[in-house]
C-alpha cells in the first residue's frame, strides 16, 4: 500500500530513488536560469512590500512564502532533475538463482488445516518452469539455477527438487554460486531459503568476501517468522565425558510457542532406556525455557543421550523434539590428593565416602605431627615419600587437589604457585576445606594460591584462641538446585528439600565476600539457638558460602570453608542408610575431577554428523608440566562401526602452540572412536573422542525464517530481502544493481505528481489565505 | 617416722583396702551389689547416671577433637574412689592423654576451658555422643545397654563411630559381649595379632612393656586385643578396639604420680595415640 502511494506520487519506486543518482539536466546554465528567477520574483516581493492595503505584517508574510514557494518550485523544474540508473543491459548479464534443497523445506507453516502449503510448494510454483518471475527475470539476465544444502550444486529446474537434504549451509552455498559464475558479469545472486541455516561458517567472514567482491545478495524468505503451536528442544549442553557411574547434569532450552503455562516432559533416554524425566513448566510470555536435567550413567563407553519430549496436539512441526547428545562414560580410575594438615575426622569420613568408588583414587597425605606424615592409598612406596609434591611434573599426576587444615606457610612459595597453576594451567580441580588453618585463618592472604581461591581470603593468619566460629545449616541456591554435586536427593525426597534435612556444621573461617566470577551453590546460616562470632563476641546474624566454586584459568576451583561436613553422616538425626554424604562426596570428587585434561585432549568438531560430512579432528598435546608441545608425532586412528580402521596423521597448526589438526569424514552411520595418539620425548600419551554419524534432524531445528540473518546478508552486501509477498520487483531491482553490463538511464523527475500537486497546493494555499483574511 | 605420718600411713592403707573389698563386690555379678561391701542405695538411682564429683559440665562443641568417655546408666564396677567402671580413671586420664595428644602430635584436642577438664562424657542414647566420632568405654564390665543405649551403639557405630574399650578383664568378657550381641548382633570379636595397622599408626608400640591390668590378664593371662569389624571383615573397616586384659586408662591417669612405671605410662600413651591417629584417619 505504501509502496504504491509512493510509486504514484514520485513516479518511481522507492528502490530506484535508492539506487539512481540524482542529477540536474537544465539545458541553460544554472547563472541564467537564477537570474531569470530573481528577476521574476523581485518585482513581486517588491509589489507586496509597497501594497499594503489592510494588511498586516503576518499576512505578507505568510503569503510572500506561499508565493515564493511557489517560484522556487517551478524554478526547481526549470533545473530538470532527474536520476541517473545504471540498468542491465537486457539479457547480457547473469544472476545465479539459489533455491533451498532442504527439508525444512517441507514444514507446510503457509496457510493454515488442510490448505496449508509448504516453503517446497511456494519454490516449485514461483520459480518453476512456467512461472511468471522465473520468465520476467530471464527477459532481463541470463538466469542460472543452483540448488542447497549441505552442498550446492547447478539446478535444471525448481520442479526437479527433492528437498531432502538434512543441512543448509547457506554461506557456504553462496560463495560457492558466487564463484561458479566469476567469469561471467554477474548482477547479484538470489537466496530463496527458509534462512534455517545450521553451519559451522562463521556469517561475518563470509560476508566479508561478498561485501569485498560487490556482489549483492537478494534474499528471499520464506515461512514463518513465528509458529503458532510448536513445542522443540531447541540445544542440549551436557558434558562430553563423564566418569562411569557419575551424575551427567544436562542444561537443555526448550523454546514454545502456543503453549503458554501448559506443561510438558522432558525424557532423557540412553539406548532408549529412560534415565530421567522432568515434567517443565512453560511459562506464560517466555518463548524459551531452560531445563537442568540430571541422570545417572553407568554403563561404560560412548553413549547417545536422546533428550526428548513426546509429539503434542496440533503441534506444527514434530520433528524437532528431540536433540541427542554424545556423551563419553569413561571407566577411568581419577587420582585425588587429599593434604591434611591436622588428623581430624574428615579424612576417615571422606575416604570412607569413596572407597567404593573404583574410579576415584583418594591419595592422602596426612600430617600427623611436625614433620610426620601419614601416606594412604598411594600407588607405591615412592609417592609422597619426601612430602608433599616438590615438581610439577609430581603435582600434575594427580587430577585434583584437596587442601585441609593446613596453613599456608606449610608450602613453599613456588609449592604455592605450583598450586595456583595446577589450577590455571594444568586444568586440575582444587577444593579447599575448611578448618583452623585454611583459608583466610591458615595464612592464605597474598599467596599465589589466594588468586585461585573463590573467596576473597584477607588478614594474617589467625590464632586458635581468636578464631572465628558459625553454627550453619545449609540451602540450596538456585544456582545448586540444578548442579551436579549437590544431587543427593532419592526418589522420593528432591535434593532441595534433602539439604534441608542435613544437620548443622560450623566454620572457622569467616568468608566475608565471595570473588566476583563466583558461584555459591550451597549456603549457610546460623540456625535458630546457633552461634556466629569471634570469641567473647555476641551472636550475630551471619551467612556465608558452604560450597562455592569458580573457573581459574583452564580449571576449577571450589571452596568448603567448613570443618565438619561429616556431620552430614554422623549426626544424631541422620539415618544409618541415608545416603547423602557419601553421594556428595562421590559427586564432588567426581565434578573436580571430571574437566582436567590429560596429556593429550582429543576433540572432534562437530562430533556429531550426517555421513559424509566433514569432521575436524584437534589434538592438544603438552608435556609433563603441561607446556604444549610443537614437536610431537600425533596421529589419530579411526574405527568405524564396522570394525573398519582408518589411520590419519595430525598436523601442526602453526599459529597455535601444540595443536594438531586432521579431518575425517565417516561415511558409515553409528558411533565411530577415534583414538589420538602423541609421541613425545618423555613418552607417548594417549586420548579418545568420538563420533556419532547418522541422519540429523537439524534441520527442524530454529526453522522459522530467520528474518535478522537474511536481512543482514542483503543489507551487507547491497541487495534487498523479499518475502514471499514482495517479491514481485525482484528482476526490476536487481537490474538497477550497477553490476554487469550496464547502461545509464535518465529518469525525468520534474513530471512527478508531487510536483504538480505541491504546485496546485501553494497557490490554492495563497488564493485561500487572502480570501480567508479579506485580502482578495 | 613420726606419728602423724604413720597415721597418714594406716589411713591409706584403710582406704586401699575399702577400695580392693568395693571393686570385688562390684565385680562379682556385673550389677551393682547391693549388700555387699557398698551400700548402694545411697547412692540413688540405679537406673540413673552417676556424676562424678570432678565432672563441671561438656565442653560446647566447637569441631574440635575431645576425648570422648560413654557413661552407662547404674553403678556397674562400682569403685568407692571411682564411681562406676565407666567413671574410672577419669578425669586424670582422659586430662593427660589429651595433653599428650596435643604435645605430640598436630592436633588440636581440647584439653580443659576453666574448670571444664579433659573432655565430654556421653551416654549411648544421647545425641550429643555423634559431635564425637571417637569414643572412649571404660569397664564395660558393668555395662548392661538398655534399648535405647545398644540403638545408640548400633547407629554410632554404623555411621562411622570408633569406640576403644578399655580396662576389663576375663569375669566381664561375657557381660560385655552379651551388651554388644544386643547392639550388632551380627557382628563377632577379631582377635587382633598386635601387628595391625592401628598398631603403629603413628608409634612403634613395644607390646611387651604394656601393663597387665590384672592379674591372670586376658585367656591366656596376658594383653589381647580384638575387634569388630564391618561386615566381620577384617579388610573393613574397625569399628570398635577391645583392649582386653588390659587398663591403658589406669596407665594414663597414673602417669604423673610415680605410681606407674614410666616405661608401661609410655608405652600406653603410644598406645592410645596410634588408636586415635588410626581412628581418624581409617
Amino acid at each position: 500500500m505504501f509502496g504504491a502511494l509512493f510509486e504514484w506520487l514520485f513516479k518511481y519506486r522507492p528502490a530506484v530513488f535508492e539506487q539512481g543518482d540524482f542529477a540536474l539536466g537544465a539545458p541553460l546554465s544554472v547563472v541564467v536560469i537564477v537570474l531569470v528567477a530573481a528577476a521574476i520574483s523581485v518585482p513581486a516581493v517588491l509589489s507586496y512590500l509597497q501594497v499594503k492595503g489592510k494588511s498586516t505584517a503576518r499576512d505578507r508574510t505568510v503569503l510572500t512564502a506561499l508565493r515564493v514557494g511557489a517560484l522556487l518550485v517551478l524554478i526547481a523544474c526549470l533545473f530538470r532533475p532527474m536520476l541517473l540508473l545504471s540498468e542491465a543491459v537486457p539479457r547480457r548479464n547473469f544472476i545465479g538463482v539459489l533455491l533451498d534443497d532442504s527439508r525444512s523445506m517441507r514444514i507446510a507453516d503457509r496457510g493454515t488445516g488442510t490448505g496449508a502449503r509448504t516453503r517446497a510448494d511456494f519454490v516449485r510454483d514461483t520459480l518453476g518452469e512456467r512461472s511468471e518471475l522465473l520468465r520476467r527475470l530471464r527477459e532481463k539476465f541470463q538466469v542460472r539455477l543452483f540448488r542447497f544444502g549441505g552442498s550446492s550444486t547447478r539446478a535444471d529446474s525448481a520442479g526437479a527438487m527433492t528437498f531432502d537434504q538434512r543441512e543448509t549451509r547457506l554461506v557456504d552455498a553462496v560463495e560457492a554460486a558466487r564463484q561458479d559464475l566469476e567469469a561471467v558479469p554477474l548482477s547479484g545472486l538470489v537466496v530463496v531459503t527458509d534462512g534455517a541455516d545450521n553451519a559451522a561458517t562463521e556469517v561475518n567472514d563470509a560476508l566479508l568476501g561478498l561485501r569485498a567482491r560487490s556482489v549483492p545478495v537478494f534474499t528471499v524468505g520464506l515461512g514463518t517468522e513465528r509458529f503458532t503451536r510448536d513445542i522443540e528442544v531447541q540445544r542440549v549442553e551436557a558434558p562430553r565425558r563423564v566418569l562411569k557411574g557419575g551424575t551427567v547434569v544436562a542444561d537443555v532450552l526448550i523454546r514454545q510457542r502456543g503453549f503458554d503455562n501448559q506443561t510438558v516432559r522432558l525424557i532423557v533416554e540412553d539406548e532408549g532406556r529412560i534415565v530421567a524425566q522432568v515434567d517443565v513448566l512453560m511459562p506464560a510470555g517466555s518463548d524459551a525455557s531452560p531445563v537442568r536435567v540430571t541422570a545417572t550413567l553407568g554403563d561404560p563407553g560412548p553413549r547417545v543421550l536422546t533428550f526428548r519430549i513426546p509429539v503434542q496436539d496440533r503441534e506444527q512441526v514434530t520433528e524437532n523434539n528431540a536433540q541427542r547428545a554424545l556423551v563419553q562414560v569413561r571407566d577411568a580410575r581419577e587420582k585425588v590428593l587429599y593434604v591434611e594438615g591436622e588428623p581430624r575426622y574428615e579424612v576417615r569420613f571422606i575416604r570412607e565416602a569413596v572407597e567404593a568408588d573404583s574410579n576415584v583414587q583418594l591419595v592422602v597425605l596426612q600430617r600427623t605431627a611436625d614433620g610426620k606424615f601419614l601416606r594412604l592409598n598411594v600407588d607405591s612406596g615412592d609417592e609422597l615419600v619426601a612430602g608433599f609434591p616438590k615438581t610439577r611434573a609430581e603435582l600434575y599426576a594427580y587430577t585434583a587437589i584437596v587442601l585441609g587444615s593446613i596453613e599456608a606457610s606449610f608450602f613453599t612459595h613456588d609449592q604455592l604457585t605450583m598450586l595456583a597453576d595446577f589450577v590455571s594451567v594444568r586444568g586440575g580441580g582444587l577444593l579447599q576445606l575448611g578448618g583452623r588453618r585454611a583459608f583466610s585463618e591458615g595464612g592464605y592472604a597474598g599467596t599465589p594460591l589466594a588468586d585461585a581461591m573463590p573467596v576473597v581470603v584477607e588478614g594474617p593468619a589467625v590464632a586458635d584462641s581468636l578464631t572465628f566460629f558459625a553454627d550453619l545449616t545449609a540451602t540450596l541456591t538456585p544456582a545448586g538446585m540444578g548442579h551436579a554435586v549437590t544431587q543427593i536427593g532419592t526418589a522420593r525426597v528432591s535434593a532441595a528439600d534433602k539439604w534441608k534435612t542435613l544437620p548443622a556444621v560450623t566454620s572457622v573461617n569467616r568468608i566475608k565476600k565471595v570473588k566476583p566470577g563466583a558461584v555459591v551453590l550451597v549456603s549457610g546460616t546460623v540456625p535458630t539457638g546457633g552461634r556466629a562470632g569471634m570469641p567473647g563476641e555476641v551472636t550475630f546474624t551471619y551467612e556465608q558460602p558452604i560450597v562455592v566454586y569458580q573457573r581459574f584459568g583452564r580449571g576449577l576451583s571450589v571452596a568448603m570453608p567448613v570443618q565438619d561436613d561429616w556431620q552430614w553422616r554422623m549426626g544424631a538425626e541422620v539415618a544409618i542408610d541415608d545416603q547423602s554424604f557419601k553421594t556428595f562426596w562421590r559427586q564432588m570428587l567426581r565434578w573436580i575431577t571430571s574437566d582436567t585434561p590429560g596429556r593429550v585432549e582429543a576433540h572432534a568438531t562437530p562430533d556429531q554428523v550426517n555421513p559424509g560430512s566433514t569432521v575436524q579432528l584437534r589434538a592438544v598435546v603438552v608435556d609433563s608440566a603441561f607446556e604444549r608441545l610443537n614437536d610431537a608425532k600425533v596421529a589419530a586412528t579411526v574405527f568405524a562401526p564396522s570394525g573398519a580402521r582408518h589411520d590419519l596423521a595430525l598436523d601442526w597448526a602453526v599459529e597455535r602452540d601444540g595443536e594438531y589438526r586432521g579431518t575425517f569424514a565417516p561415511t558409515e552411520e553409528g558411533i565411530h572412536l577415534v583414538r589420538m595418539t602423541a609421541a613425545t620425548t618423555s613418552g607417548t600419551v594417549t586420548d579418545t573422542t568420538v563420533i556419532r554419524a547418522a541422519p540429523l534432524d537439524a534441520e527442524y531445528t530454529m526453522a522459522e525464517m530467520r528474518r535478522p540473518l537474511l536481512q543482514r546478508i542483503a543489507d551487507e552486501t547491497g541487495g534487498r530481502f523479499y518475502t514471499a509477498e514482495t517479491l514481485g520487483t525482484l528482476p526490476e531491482d536487481i537490474a538497477m544493481t550497477k553490476r554487469g553490463v550496464t547502461v545509464v538511464n535518465q529518469m525525468d523527475l520534474w513530471d512527478m505528481p508531487i510536483i504538480f500537486l505541491l504546485l496546485v497546493g501553494l497557490v490554492s494555499a495563497e488564493w485561500g489565505y487572502r480570501k480567508l483574511r479579506g485580502l482578495a | 617416722m613420726s606419728s602423724r605420718t604413720i597415721i597418714r600411713c594406716l589411713a591409706l592403707a584403710a582406704c586401699a583396702t575399702l577400695s580392693v573389698v568395693q571393686d570385688a563386690g562390684a565385680q562379682r555379678g556385673g550389677r551393682p551389689q547391693r549388700g555387699r561391701g557398698f551400700d548402694m542405695g545411697a547412692l540413688g538411682d540405679p537406673n540413673g547416671f552417676y556424676v562424678p564429683p570432678d565432672f563441671m559440665g561438656n565442653p560446647p562443641y566447637d569441631g574440635r577433637f575431645t576425648f570422648a568417655r560413654i557413661k552407662y546408666r547404674g553403678y556397674g564396677r562400682w569403685s568407692g574412689r571411682e564411681g562406676p567402671g565407666w567413671s574410672h580413671d577419669y578425669p586424670d586420664a582422659d586430662v593427660h592423654f589429651v595433653k599428650i595428644v596435643r604435645e605430640i602430635t598436630s592436633m588440636r584436642p581440647f584439653t580443659d576451658a576453666g574448670k571444664v577438664l579433659g573432655g565430654a562424657i556421653v551416654a549411648l542414647d544421647e545425641p550429643l555422643l555423634f559431635k564425637y566420632p571417637v569414643a572412649y568405654l571404660s569397664e564395660p564390665g558393668g555395662w548392661f545397654p538398655n534399648a535405647a543405649e545398644a540403638m545408640g551403639m548400633r547407629s554410632y557405630l554404623s555411621k562411622g563411630g570408633f569406640v576403644i574399650v578399655d580396662d576389663f578383664n576375663y569375669q566381664d568378657w561375657s557381660t560385655f559381649e552379651a551388651a554388644m550381641t544386643k547392639a550388632m548382633p551380627e557382628l563377632k570379636p577379631i582377635k587382633l595379632t598386635g601387628k595391625e595397622q592401628i598398631f603403629d599408626s603413628f608409634f612403634k608400640v613395644d607390646m611387651a612393656k604394656l601393663r597387665r591390668g590384672y592379674s591372670g590378664g586376658g585367656s591366656g593371662g596376658g594383653a589381647e586385643f580384638y575387634g569388630y569389624f564391618d561386615k566381620n571383615d577384617p579388610k573393613r573397616r574397625l569399628m570398635m578396639l577391645v583392649c582386653y586384659g588390659q587398663d591403658i586408662g589406669e596407665s594414663w591417669q597414673w602417669s604423673g604420680q610415680g605410681f606407674m612405671p614410666v616405661d608401661v605410662s609410655n608405652e600406653a600413651f603410644k598406645l592410645g595415640v596410634n588408636f586415635v591417629i588410626y581412628a581418624l584417619t581409617h
